[in-house]
């Protein structure tokens, strides 16, 4: 047993006290002694709590066995109590247990009956605690669970976030506040309506539904951009996924809302910002490369070799910085959504040799040529026809840039499966295959003594694959150092076939 | 290889305008206004134009440019896009809305877009204005001269 059990005998006879502390204590209980009534009292005013089993006599001069049960009882119920009699007499025995004793034992007894009637009594009073420890337990737990209602029910309600729950049924169940004000609805027109019919976005309600219907499919979220009206628009995302039980049934959906109109003012002022920035380096940029032509041109005065020199190696400087600054705009349209804005039945075939005919005067500085392989079907894409051009323009100009004087770039057309495929290949210097899966990162360029002399902002590629991916397309690059590169460009293709021979470019 | 097409030389002319290539005429000595807001792009312009032999005459907006087209009737007008006062665009529309004026060709000068985004303008711009051609800044002095040249042949 835990601890030292403390044992109080009240008995007037010493020879008893003594005999019983004697027996008791080779067991390793501790016994106290009192040698009447007032006394025992005494001891349990004290300490209450340290008593663990009284053993009474009841007949005693003074304060009677009774009398001392009877105070007993009021200071503390759950305290055991063996009556000690004198003269067996079943009746004392029985009334005192009726008094509220637990049990009893004869005079004279022997010291096993003495320690078995003790041992189960502290084996009563152990399981006593225990059991008031466990409806403590008990009590205190469901104040937890109460409390933790309302904590969640708090938290819910205090997030900035807004957070729709419906159940299987799509009923909603639950709408904080922070929703009913993104949404503009207040939550009693929430709570307790169908997704469909409480009033929310349509392809939010759309999504929530889905989410029910997701079944055993591994998809666990999905995120969507909305706007929604009223006086001011605001731009939410919203976060909807399925709530599932233990057994992975589907118990409703949950959705959260974020207001992310301030980042999306935030992105508006960075490309705006970017914008404006780019523009306004730009005119003055284009106008010192003006000047530089001027003076090259040798239309201020004749200049000598080295002056000459210089002034080509400022204007390649300027000419760089408009490059990078075009780019800088290009990709800010593109992060604005701007840049791909009309789409337009259109064929590859035209667009492609227009840009090599823009960039043949590149490639014969460098006596590399171009050759384009015309496709042996006019297939149509859907496609906006700036962002085109601006995708065989960076893939062509880095085919220059990167092939070595004497070399061929040969672009092609064909068809694969539904798409339109495009295909540049250069006889130039390469790509290592570890730069391979970064050359279409923002601002990589790959180092090397190769490349040290070949100016680029490290936008181009970048561009290319943010427009290609716009137009559900995809890019890839097959490169052998030394040998050459093959970018490939899928785009889908448009599926009615239209001819496109009089788009107004030929005459 | 296969057989390989080699690509046409690109004329910057609109759909559907006709090209009358009068040969060997003369366009020396004739009158040209350029039209910035950018005195220092005016002088490279100028310069350049004048190296070959063209007289030049400059105004430094929109409306300045529009008042000089009026009163001096130039053989061609070289156009920029961005000015504050007038954009580029605007004084073509009422160039070209002048019977006294709208057979001068115009140049249109763009500073917005770069030389592969130029379609974006014959594409867009140029259906919507009445431009004859159109050129990035910067240009080559060269290449301005010829754009310049095949204009003022048609004429």
């Amino acid at each position: 047993m835990p601890g030292q059990h403390k044992i109080l005998v009240i008995d007037d006879e010493q020879l008893m006290r003594d005999g019983c502390e004697r027996i008791l204590s080779k067991n390793g209980l501790s016994v106290i002694q009192a040698e009447n009534g007032e006394a025992g009292l005494a001891v349990l005013d004290k300490a209450p709590d340290e008593i663990d089993l009284i053993l009474l006599d009841l007949m005693m001069p003074g304060m009677s066995g009774f009398e001392v049960l009877e105070k007993i009882r009021t200071l503390d119920e759950d305290l055991l109590v063996i009556v000690v009699t004198g003269y067996a007499t079943v009746e004392s025995a029985v009334e005192a247990m009726k008094k509220g004793a637990y049990d009893f034992i004869a005079k004279p007894f022997t010291p096993d009956q003495l320690r078995i009637v003790v041992k189960r009594a502290l084996e009563r009073r152990q399981l006593q605690r225990e059991a008031d420890f466990l409806r403590l337990e008990r009590e205190r737990s469901l104040r937890d669970v109460a409390t933790e209602k309302s904590r969640v029910k708090t938290i819910i309600n205090c997030i900035g976030d807004g957070m729709i729950v419906c159940d299987r049924d799509s009923c909603v169940v639950l709408a904080n506040p922070a929703a009913s004000r993104m949404l503009a609805i207040p939550e009693t027109h929430l709570l307790g309506k169908f997704v469909s019919q409480s009033g929310l976005p349509g392809e939010l309600s759309k999504t929530m539904e889905e989410s029910l219907r997701a079944g055993d499919s591994p998809y666990t979220s999905i995120s969507q951009e909305l706007a929604v009206g009223g006086k001011q628009e605001i731009f939410l995302r919203a976060h909807t996924a399925p709530v599932r039980n233990d057994l992975g049934e589907i118990m409703g959906v949950v959705t959260v809302l974020q207001d992310i109109s301030y980042l999306k003012e935030l992105d508006k002022m960075k490309s705006e910002f970017i914008a404006m920035v780019a523009h306004e380096l730009r005119a003055p940029i284009a106008t010192v490369e003006q000047q530089l032509a001027v003076i090259l041109g040798n239309m201020a005065g004749e200049l000598n070799e080295k002056q000459e020199q210089l002034i080509a190696r400022a204007k390649e400087r300027t000419k760089g910085l408009l490059v990078l600054i075009k780019d800088l705009l290009d990709l800010s349209k593109i992060e604005a959504g701007k840049m791909i804005q009309y789409r337009e039945p259109m064929s590859l075939a035209e667009v492609i040799p227009r840009v090599v005919e823009v960039m043949k005067a590149d490639a014969a500085q460098k006596d590399i040529e171009i050759a384009f392989v015309p496709p042996p079907t006019n297939s149509i894409i859907h496609a906006d026809r700036n962002s085109m051009e601006a995708v065989f323009n960076n893939l062509i100009s880095n085919a220059i840039k990167f092939t070595p004087a004497g070399g061929q770039i040969t672009i092609s057309l064909g068809e694969q499966t539904g798409f339109v495929k495009a295909i540049v290949t250069d006889t130039g210097i390469g790509i290592k295959s570890e730069d391979i899966p970064r050359i279409f990162d923002k601002f990589y360029r790959v180092k090397s003594s190769a490349t040290r002399q070949i100016v680029g902002t490290g936008l181009g590629l970048s561009i290319v694959k943010n427009i290609v991916e716009a137009h559900h397309g995809s890019i890839s690059v097959q490169s052998e150092e030394g040998k050459g590169t093959t970018f490939s460009v899928l785009l889908p293709k448009e599926a009615a076939p239209a001819g496109c021979a009089e788009n107004g470019w030929d005459s | 290889m296969g057989s390989l097409l080699h690509i046409a030389p690109r004329s910057g002319r609109l759909p559907g305008r006709r090209v009358l290539l009068k040969a060997g005429r003369m366009t020396m000595g004739a009158r040209i206004l350029v039209v910035d807001d950018d005195p220092d792009m005016v002088e490279a312009t100028t310069i350049i134009l004048k190296s070959k032999g063209y007289d030049v005459s400059a105004a430094f907006g929109g409306i300045e440019g529009l008042e000089k087209a009026k009163a001096e009737r130039p053989a061609l007008i070289v156009l920029d896009v961005m000015m504050p006062d007038k954009d580029g665009y605007e004084v073509c529309k009422e160039l070209k809305a002048d019977p006294a004026l709208c057979d001068i060709p115009v140049l249109l000068l763009t500073a917005v877009v770069s030389h592969i985004s130029t379609t974006r303008y014959s594409h867009r711009m140029g259906m919507e204005t009445e431009a004859d051609d159109y050129v990035d800044k910067p240009v080559e002095p060269a290449e301005l001269v010829k754009r310049i040249e095949t204009l003022l042949s048609r004429q």
